[in-house]
């Protein structure tokens, strides 16, 4: 029997090339346990089981024939649905694209299918990443394996939720205003949003172009550095992607030295959160301090206009994005349509979700002739304020340290009919992706209620290796990544 | 009543790259099987990104740089929303506020056009509207979406749609000896939209009529017939109507050319709202300045200056060397022919061969000029035949032309066909006896008038079918004259 709950994906790679197991014997155990666990959590939209065991079955045979293992040989991946996945149904969360089939792979998935990654299935989120719980998803909600009655946290929240559930090794999200770092938080693992153009963003559908941000969440920052080491570099499919160097992060997380380590607290981001998530930040700062971190109060005065740009300039995006899904090409399909308009407004009408036709019809608004200057303009301007000010702020600092998410997790239905509510969930992570910078979402303990809390690093763009390197020293000395739900 | 017409041009430039704008896929699209040149990016599959194609920006700037333009430090593409099945993405990807080229002018017959811009832009698919299976249906082709177009936008400096035939022909044979584009308007690689409107000086006041534009023009001369009605309708519908423009009263006409009418599309165009933003896909593109006057620099010669060419290298005239270079596969084919020959005489027979027969054959035919019929030695040799009084001019042009057309050696066809200049004087001697024979009162008429002899000479050139060497039969009707 493998203990899924501690493995990493080091340990699974020299497991299988010193065969105390297979990687058939791994995938059918994370197969059975989410089989056995998922139907409590939902975490899954599709479970790739024939794909997995066909994936498992070919490493089983690189490694009798002694050829040569990919980095990630075995580990098994849990992929956010909105990852375009050859010949395996891709929802995006929708109804839109139910049963629909791509023709081709999104970059980054493809990069951990070269390195020998197992796919295990495709993950639920809110309808095309929009949303904060899950809630909005075309399909059903994820349970927070943590206490059922909670939401995740969204959008990748099937992604998380898999990942405490110890239902695969990594897995994939997306963030654009927190899709990442917040279900991380609300579900104790440990999540990484990269600099914007880290990632290459091809073949996943795009929310907001200008601010979705691939990523991962994993047990803990050694396997987010050894994914990251695989899926970051320039991808000429995609004109944002980075031609910046890749290093290995996974060499690199002894780096940086707490010791002396400047870090930022911005208060801002320390207003108006729970006591509960606020004792536990100041917690974890306490333990940067005993290992002699300098903790230096610094201020963001921009911080709340985050919010305010970032739901001007998303739906906008969203807006345009969204209108390749005609109903006819790909995806569902009314049947009982008169001609062709009467067929976009039925399909559209029928199979978008309220929060996909809420956002295009916001975004409309804002681009509408006479209304740009006075919303897209403007918020594009504060944007580059926004990203001014972090740069003056890390003059003074190596990197950011601020809660999360102002709450832990919430009941399920609490804020479904309230979305300003549900926008205000993002407020202390929509900022870094208004200036793309990239943040780690690490856990730092448990709430009065036994529900996790975390923090974010934030750090400056391309220092991924920063960020990871000093989340992974943090780990070395709590155990707060460690602690699991009892499922 | 004085009406000034107030032409602005908008011309569409398909690019010839090998690749489409934004995708690797191949951009030809014309005779192909539908939909073969297609990938996730022009289809716009979900997650599909664009990547721009950068020898097709580069075009654009050289385009640029051609009219004059000034070219933007920095510029960006940008999203025009619009649905319309044969717009995968449901936006365009163009440029409207920073586009690659702006500012420049031409200029035409002693007119001077400015140009506003020239920007980058992608074409859509193609919508077929069909019966299938008893059904009215339409059928999309996505070969031509994320085809690299550059739209040339003039100001409305146009006052005929003479100047407005002469614009397009300028914009397209600049694009052609830029080698960036076919330009072809017939096979729809070249598209032209002008919007119109009067200027009407009448009882001492000026009054502006209502902005048109006219799509669908499918031809050159089709453009010029369309302003034409247009100027025509819209003077009348001022005097009916007194109707001037303002802010929401432009519309769109098509024109169908059987008919040579333009008719009513759309009303209200200032309505449309396409909801312009920054293109978040596509970082923006500068290119330094360094790069952009190493690229002036290798800026092909272009009409103006090859005009002055020739003028300098060939002595040929301002009117033979311009009309050479508005054609820039005549131009080709005449250097093919020159090759590395100075010769001022031969340039000129050559000129007078290209712009005579040729020419003419080639209107007529509504044929292009094919180089790969023009053999430059066949040229010479009957260039140097006619020199040496072998042939007449005049069947240099025939033999040259059947040539063209047939590709048999011209001084083989001159010989079976008994063109060869005759210089033999007794062969003469009986045609020009023939000819006085025919007229009677020759003599008394010349010693009257001696510019007869003149006639006299066509006569027998007629009679040896262009074979007499005309200055012997010039001779020898004089000395018979006396």
């Amino acid at each position: 029997m493998i203990d899924l709950a501690s493995l990493t994906i080091n340990q699974i790679r020299f497991s299988l090339l010193k065969k105390e197991f297979t990687a058939t014997d791994l995938a059918k155990a994370y197969l059975a346990r989410i089989k056995q666990i998922d139907p409590k959590i939902k975490a899954f939209i599709t479970i790739t089981e024939t794909e997995a065991l066909l994936q498992a079955q070919a490493i089983d045979d690189k490694i009798t024939k002694g050829q040569k293992l990919g980095n990630l040989a075995g580990s098994c991946m849990a992929v956010k649905d909105i990852y375009l996945t050859k010949d395996i149904q891709t929802t995006a969360g929708s109804q839109l694209l139910k049963d629909y089939i791509p023709q081709y792979s999104s970059t980054i998935y493809q990069r951990l299918l070269n390195q020998d990654a197992i796919i295990l299935g495709k993950t639920n989120t809110d309808t095309f990443a929009f949303g904060a719980s899950t809630e909005n998803s075309g399909f059903f909600t994820t349970k927070n394996p943590w206490n059922t009655a909670m939401v995740p946290g969204g959008s990748s929240g099937g992604s998380a939720a898999a990942q405490i559930g110890d239902l695969c090794t990594f897995a994939l999200g997306t963030d654009t205003g927190g899709s990442i770092r917040q279900p991380a938080s609300l579900c104790g693992v440990t999540g990484l949003k990269p600099t914007y153009g880290r990632n290459s963003r091809y073949g996943i559908t795009a929310m907001a172009s200008s601010f979705d941000a691939p990523g991962a969440f994993a047990s803990n920052c050694q396997d987010l550095a050894t994914v990251l080491s695989q899926t970051a570099g320039f991808d000429p499919f995609d004109a944002t992607s980075s031609q910046i160097e890749v290093p290995n992060y996974a060499n690199l997380l002894n780096k940086v030295s707490l010791k002396g380590l400047k870090i930022g607290l911005p208060k801002q981001y320390f207003e108006g959160v729970e006591p509960d998530v606020k004792a536990r930040t100041e917690e974890s700062i306490k333990i940067f301090e005993k290992q002699g971190a300098q903790i230096i109060p610094i201020s963001l005065p921009n911080t709340n206009l985050g919010i305010d740009v970032y739901y001007v300039l998303v739906p906008c995006e969203i807006s345009a994005n969204m209108a390749r899904y005609d109903g006819l090409r790909f995806g569902q399909s009314v049947k009982d349509s008169d001609n062709l308009v009467d067929l976009y407004f039925k399909t559209r009408g029928k199979f978008m979700e309220p929060e996909l036709k809420r956002r295009i019809l916001i975004g409309t608004y804002f681009l509408s002739s006479g209304y740009y200057d006075a919303y897209y303009l403007q918020a594009s301007k504060v944007r580059t304020l926004i990203k001014q000010e972090f740069q003056q702020e890390f003059k003074k600092v190596d990197l950011m340290l601020a809660p999360v998410s102002p709450t832990t997790a919430w009941p399920i239905g609490q804020k479904v009919n309230d979305p300003l509510q549900m926008y205000l969930a993002d407020v202390l992570t929509v900022p870094i992706n208004v200036a793309g910078l990239p943040a780690l979402s690490l856990p730092c303990g448990l709430d009065s209620k036994g529900l996790p809390v975390g923090l974010q690093l934030i750090g400056n763009y391309f220092t991924e290796d920063k960020l990871l390197s000093v989340g992974h020293q943090f780990q070395q000395i709590t155990d707060f990544h460690l602690k699991k739900p009892k499922l | 009543m004085k009406i000034t017409p107030i032409i602005g041009l908008e011309v569409h430039v398909e690019l010839n790259t090998t690749q489409k704008m934004f995708c690797s896929c191949s951009a030809s699209h014309f005779h192909v099987a539908p939909n073969t040149h297609t990938c996730p990016v022009c289809l716009a599959l979900p997650g599909a990104l664009p990547v721009p194609n950068k020898t097709a920006c580069l075009s654009c700037i050289k385009i640029g740089l051609a009219l004059n333009c000034s070219i933007t430090k920095t510029a960006i593409f940008e999203r025009k929303n619009y649905f319309y099945p044969d717009l995968p993405k449901g936006y365009q990807i163009t440029q409207l506020q920073t586009p690659f080229a702006v500012n420049g002018h031409i200029k035409i017959d002693g007119h001077t056009i400015r140009i506003n811009r020239a920007h980058m832009e992608e074409d859509t698919g193609k919508s077929q509207h069909q019966p299938l299976d008893g059904q009215n249906v339409t059928l999309i082709d996505y070969n031509r979406s994320g085809v690299p177009l550059v739209e040339i936008v003039s100001e409305p400096d146009i006052d005929s749609s003479t100047l407005a035939k002469n614009y397009i022909t300028q914009i397209q044979q600049i694009v052609r000896y830029l080698g960036v584009s076919d330009a072809d308007i017939e096979k729809g690689s070249m598209r032209c939209e002008p919007t119109i409107n009067l200027k009407i000086e009448k009882d001492g006041k000026i009054y502006h009529t209502p902005l048109v534009e006219i799509k669908n023009v499918a031809s050159l001369t089709g453009a010029q017939n369309a302003i034409d009605y247009e100027i025509k309708r819209q003077s009348e519908e001022f005097n009916k109507t007194g109707q001037v423009k303002n802010s929401t009263n432009k519309t769109t006409r098509g024109f169908s050319a059987d008919k040579g009418i333009t008719f009513l599309q759309r009303l209200k165009e200032g309505s449309a709202d396409y909801r312009y933003f920054p293109e978040p896909d596509i970082p923006p593109i500068a290119f330094s300045k360094s790069e952009i006057d190493q690229l002036k620099n290798t800026l092909p010669e272009l009409p103006d200056q090859k005009t002055t060419r020739y003028q300098k290298d060939y002595d040929l005239s301002d009117y033979d060397s311009t009309r050479l270079c508005s054609d820039f596969s005549f131009t080709q084919s005449f250097e093919k022919v020159m090759g590395q020959s100075t010769d001022k005489d031969f340039a000129k027979f050559v000129a007078n061969i290209f712009l005579g027969s040729l020419s003419a054959y080639l209107n007529e035919s509504g044929q292009e000029i094919d180089s790969g019929k023009i053999n430059p030695d066949y040229f010479s040799s009957v260039f140097t035949a006619q020199t040496d009084n072998k042939i007449s001019f005049t069947v240099a042009k025939d033999i040259l032309l059947q040539s063209y057309q047939t590709g048999q050696d011209p001084l083989k066809i001159a010989q079976d066909g008994g063109l060869m200049q005759v210089s033999d004087t007794g062969k003469l001697e009986d045609m020009v006896d023939k000819v006085l024979q025919d007229n009677p009162n020759a003599k008394a008429d010349y010693q009257r008038n001696s510019n007869i002899i003149g006639f006299l000479v066509g006569q027998v050139m007629k009679l040896s079918a262009g074979s007499a060497n005309p200055q012997l039969v010039r001779l020898i009707l004089e000395k018979k004259l006396k």
